[in-house]
């Protein structure tokens, strides 16, 4: 049924040209350098350390990696960190990442 | 603008301690918090900002995640009001300040009377001090300006008109006195005589007919006008004028031509005495007393409260070393000495119109350490005096 539904929202976001991140419950992760990162559309923080932060997203997680992490803001669905990056990475719950 | 914003609403730094500190910040953020500048600190310990309003959410949910919080710091508006209500004193003496310059402001410092003889002037402060319009009293609650201004002018009949200024903190009063003719004519007879001996040099006679001339040499009492208009007639009038003569004064000196001056060489030695009544306690510096050679000055320094002086008071006695010496001046010194001494005691005791024409030097010899000096003034002045004409003429 939600596989179903899904094709059927990829499908009306391609026909329309809607921006993927409004029909899909992905996250809008924004960098600027390697210095800011500007989370959208996130549903948690699930870690947050000086070298990791792990956000929850509708279908699975993401890991953000660097030093000297902050949260300069938190909202109810943004998130801004600051410190110095080193990666962004994805495990989608498909896949098998861990909740 | 969000800063300023945050500011006047209250923020605060908060730490928070616990396990489950991710999910606490999850469900606070849900509920409507705005977090920022979150770091870790610990394992298990963050610290972040809230706003003010944001701390009853966090307080609701603490116990649900099991997290210990603690208040850091607290900035903005509210913060700062507390901060300054929990200081009383601070607060009583802001509101005292407030009270003194508001009691100072409306206080009367001055009152300037302007325009107005010293007589009546004091005349006038003496009704506006009855009045109770005096400085240092209150503002508050005196009369008005124009209130005043009408009672001192029922009160004091010389006033023709008097303004009264309210500047400030002080009173101007401008006032303008009535001139009062004098309308009591004396015409009672009378004649012009010579109160001393002179030259006549200038008559100037308004009533009367005068009797003596230009360059005419008069004893004292001579008649100089008479109010007898008509040689051996019947009308008589008050006399009056002014003649001015030539009168001589002799000035007699004898000065020593040796002076002993007393001099102080600028040291000087205090002592402190306290006086209570008649007697009085030595402070400091008592030992000098004893000391020779030393001229004393004595200060008290008395100290009043609201009036009433106090019967202890500091008294300051300065001592002066001093140093005598003896100055021998010339023979020439002395005349100069004599000269200006004798013209200003002269000055002194002539009228003010009076003019000193000639100083002449008649005598002058030295005998004995002694000078002796006699001179001779020339002095134009006023000689008429009126005299009645006695009743029984």
């Amino acid at each position: 049924m939600s596989k179903w539904q899904q094709q059927i929202r990829a499908w009306i976001g391609r026909y329309f040209d809607l921006p993927s991140d409004v029909m899909l419950d992905l996250p809008r992760i924004t960098t600027i350098g390697s210095i800011h990162v500007y989370i959208e559309n996130h549903t948690g923080l699930l870690h947050f350390s000086d070298t990791e932060v792990r956000i929850q997203y509708k279908k699975g997680q993401v890991r953000i990696l660097g030093k000297d992490l902050g949260v300069k803001m938190m909202l109810k669905e943004e998130l801004l960190l600051e410190g110095e990056l080193k990666s962004v990475e994805f495990f989608p719950d498909s896949k098998g990442g861990s909740t | 603008m969000r800063n300023q914003h945050d500011f006047l609403q209250g923020i605060m730094t908060v730490e928070a301690e616990g396990t489950l500190i991710e999910p606490f910040l999850q469900a606070c953020t849900r509920h409507g918090c705005h977090i920022s500048n979150l770091k870790r600190v610990d394992n298990n310990k963050v610290v972040f900002t809230i706003r003010l309003k944001d701390w009853a959410i966090l307080r609701r949910l603490r116990k649900k995640y099991r997290c210990r919080l603690s208040i850091k710091d607290g900035k903005g508006i509210p913060f700062i009001f507390q901060h300054l209500l929990k200081r009383v004193s601070l607060l009583v003496a802001f509101l005292a300040a407030v009270a003194v310059i508001f009691l100072l402001a409306n206080t009367l410092w001055s009152i300037k009377v302007e325009g107005l003889t010293p007589e009546l002037e004091a005349d006038v402060e003496s009704k506006l001090n009855s009045y109770g319009v005096s400085p240092g009293k209150l503002t508050i609650g005196m009369k008005d300006p124009n209130e005043i201004q009408q009672n001192l002018l029922d009160d004091i009949p010389d006033l023709l008109w008097i303004g009264v200024k309210k500047q400030g903190t002080s009173y101007h009063l401008y006032g303008v006195e009535k001139t009062r003719y004098d309308t009591d004519v004396n015409d009672r007879p009378s004649n012009l005589v010579a109160a001393k001996k002179g030259m006549v040099v200038e008559t100037f006679i308004k009533k009367g007919r005068p009797v003596v001339s230009v360059h005419d040499v008069v004893k004292k009492g001579q008649v100089l006008a008479t109010g007898q208009l008509v040689e051996e007639g019947e009308s008589f009038v008050h006399s009056e004028g002014e003649v001015i003569a030539e009168t001589w004064y002799r000035v007699e000196q004898t000065l020593p031509m040796k002076q002993v001056l007393i001099l102080t060489d600028g040291t000087m030695e205090k002592e402190y005495q306290i006086q209570v009544g008649k007697v009085h306690f030595p402070v400091w510096g008592w030992w000098r007393a004893e000391e020779e050679g030393v001229r004393e000055e004595q200060h008290d320094s008395k100290w009043s409260v609201f009036g009433v002086q106090s019967p202890v008071y500091m008294k300051t006695v300065n001592y002066y070393s001093i140093d005598p010496k003896a100055y021998e001046s010339s023979k020439k010194e002395i005349k100069e000495l004599g000269l200006t001494s004798a013209r200003n005691s002269l000055i002194q005791e002539l009228d003010q119109e009076a003019e000193i024409k000639e100083e002449k030097v008649l005598h002058l010899d030295e005998e004995n350490g002694k000078v002796k000096l006699i001179l001779l003034y020339k002095v134009y002045e006023n000689i008429a005096e009126t005299k009645y004409f006695s009743q029984g003429d």
